[in-house]
């Protein structure tokens, strides 16, 4: 298990969280490299499906990214994040899969160094759980 | 020449049998160019020879075959596999044989729970051994019929529509390929949509507001707080030329009977994202995977979940 190098999708909104992710990187901060970033416009046009299909082809884990609440560019795309978030909650057992490997967070674009610690402890609790059973 | 047409049916109740029959009056102008060679439910043509002769099952050859119902045990699978062989053009008819219909409801149950539930976990029933003797057995799970042979023509619905067995019919005589609705069934609602948010669920034994009255008039059952299953649902079931969908002719919801819009698409996970987007809370839907699977639950989309 020690080998186990867990594959993250993330969903990351166009205005907070892709710009902590820059941040992030400007600012030379380290983090795992584990994660494949994917850029959406905002983290309420991340439907249950992407997630869901990711699981069930190859992802070990998914992380939705968005601004926080009252914060979102468009209102309350993130507060639709959070509801498709709380089915696609109930939708991993449907699926065989363990609750830890979702997770919506909220990364403002200023916190870069929280994108780091969010994708290490989104990692590590990854690794935890050990490959995805759809691999 | 008359085209040679062989059915046989499987784990189905017969209503898609029914719609044969119900195809009505084009079905008078069907008849000469069709010719029946094996069809247990309207002639009496037996597999093994009409006095049990022979040995062996046998099926006769065949243009076209048509096959109803899922695949659920041994002799259904055999006889699937004997059909593809004996015929050039393979039609899986109904949602039984297109993504495994109710019975397939049960592929979230192991075999042996079954077992219990059925012969000794039944309070009308007097609890006794699973009987065994010279029945084919069960197989572990509930198939629709793509996953054991090669199908050429879907004809999905619960029943499915004459319109459509007919239009297939009409297509298979001419040659010209034959193409199920890409549509929903909402695309094909007259009902109105406000796009408002919905809170509360409403059971289904409650009525719709507006019977009676001209359905362009009527609002969007799911707008009312039904589960309407719509959004996740092939279209068609209204008739080839996109009529009013079946259900909603009647004022009830859509019961997702035509299946899933792709054969990968999975309606529980279509149907808790589209309910999650208007703000209804998931956690008041029940049984969601039955709930939206209820008639696809072949192809892995119900599954006995792995005790916690």
């Amino acid at each position: 298990m020690d080998t186990f190098e867990p594959l993250i999708l993330v969903y990351t909104c166009y205005w907070c969280s892709y710009t902590a992710a820059d941040l992030a990187g400007t600012s030379r901060i380290q983090y795992p490299p584990n994660v494949r970033i994917i850029r959406v416009q905002c983290s309420g046009m991340v439907h249950p499906n992407l997630v869901i299909d990711a699981l069930t082809n190859g992802a070990d884990g998914v992380l939705m990214c968005g601004c926080h609440p009252g914060d979102c560019h468009y209102l309350e795309g993130n507060l639709r994040a959070k509801s498709r978030a709380d089915a696609i909650d109930l939708m991993l057992a449907d699926f065989a899969l363990e609750p830890e490997r979702f997770r919506l967070e909220w990364v403002a674009a200023s916190e870069g160094p929280r994108f780091a610690q969010v994708m290490t402890n989104m990692v590590e609790q990854v690794r935890k759980v050990g490959p995805s059973p759809y691999k | 020449m008359p085209v040679k047409v062989a059915q046989e049916w499987f784990a189905i109740c017969g209503g898609c049998e029914v719609t044969v029959l119900d195809v009505g009056e084009p079905l008078l102008d069907l008849l000469p160019e069709l010719e029946f060679v094996h069809m247990p439910v309207i002639m009496d043509h037996k597999l093994f020879g009409q006095t049990g002769e022979n040995t062996q099952a046998d099926i006769p050859e065949a243009d076209v075959g048509i096959l109803t119902g899922g695949v659920r045990n041994e002799e259904n699978k055999h006889l699937a596999e004997l059909m593809r062989s004996r015929v050039n053009t393979l039609i899986a008819m109904g949602s039984c044989a297109c993504y495994g219909g109710i019975p397939a409801l049960a592929n979230q149950l192991m075999t042996e729970e079954i077992y219990e539930r059925v012969y000794r976990g039944n309070s009308t029933t007097d609890p006794g051994a699973t009987p065994k003797g010279p029945i084919p057995a069960l197989l572990d799970r509930v198939y629709a019929l793509d996953e054991v042979v090669k199908v050429d023509i879907k004809l999905p619905g619960c029943p499915t529509t004459p319109d459509m067995f007919t239009a297939a019919v009409l297509h298979l005589l001419k040659g010209t390929p034959f193409a199920l609705s890409t549509k929903s069934v909402c695309d094909e609602c007259p009902t109105i949509r406000e796009k408002k948010a919905v809170s509360t669920l409403k059971r289904p034994l409650e009525s719709v507001a507006g019977v009676g009255d001209d359905l362009k008039t009527v609002r969007c059952f799911m707008e009312q707080g039904f589960l309407c299953q719509g959004p996740a649902t092939r279209g068609g079931c209204g008739g080839m030329e996109g009529g009013v969908p079946r259900c909603v002719r009647a004022y009830m919801p859509c019961r997702g009977c035509y299946g899933p819009l792709s054969d990968t698409a999975n309606p529980m996970v279509d149907m808790m994202g589209a309910l999650a987007t208007i703000g209804l809370d998931p956690k008041q839907i029940p049984d969601r995977a039955a709930q939206f699977n209820r008639f696809a639950g072949s192809n892995g989309r119900l599954r006995v979940l792995p005790k916690r």
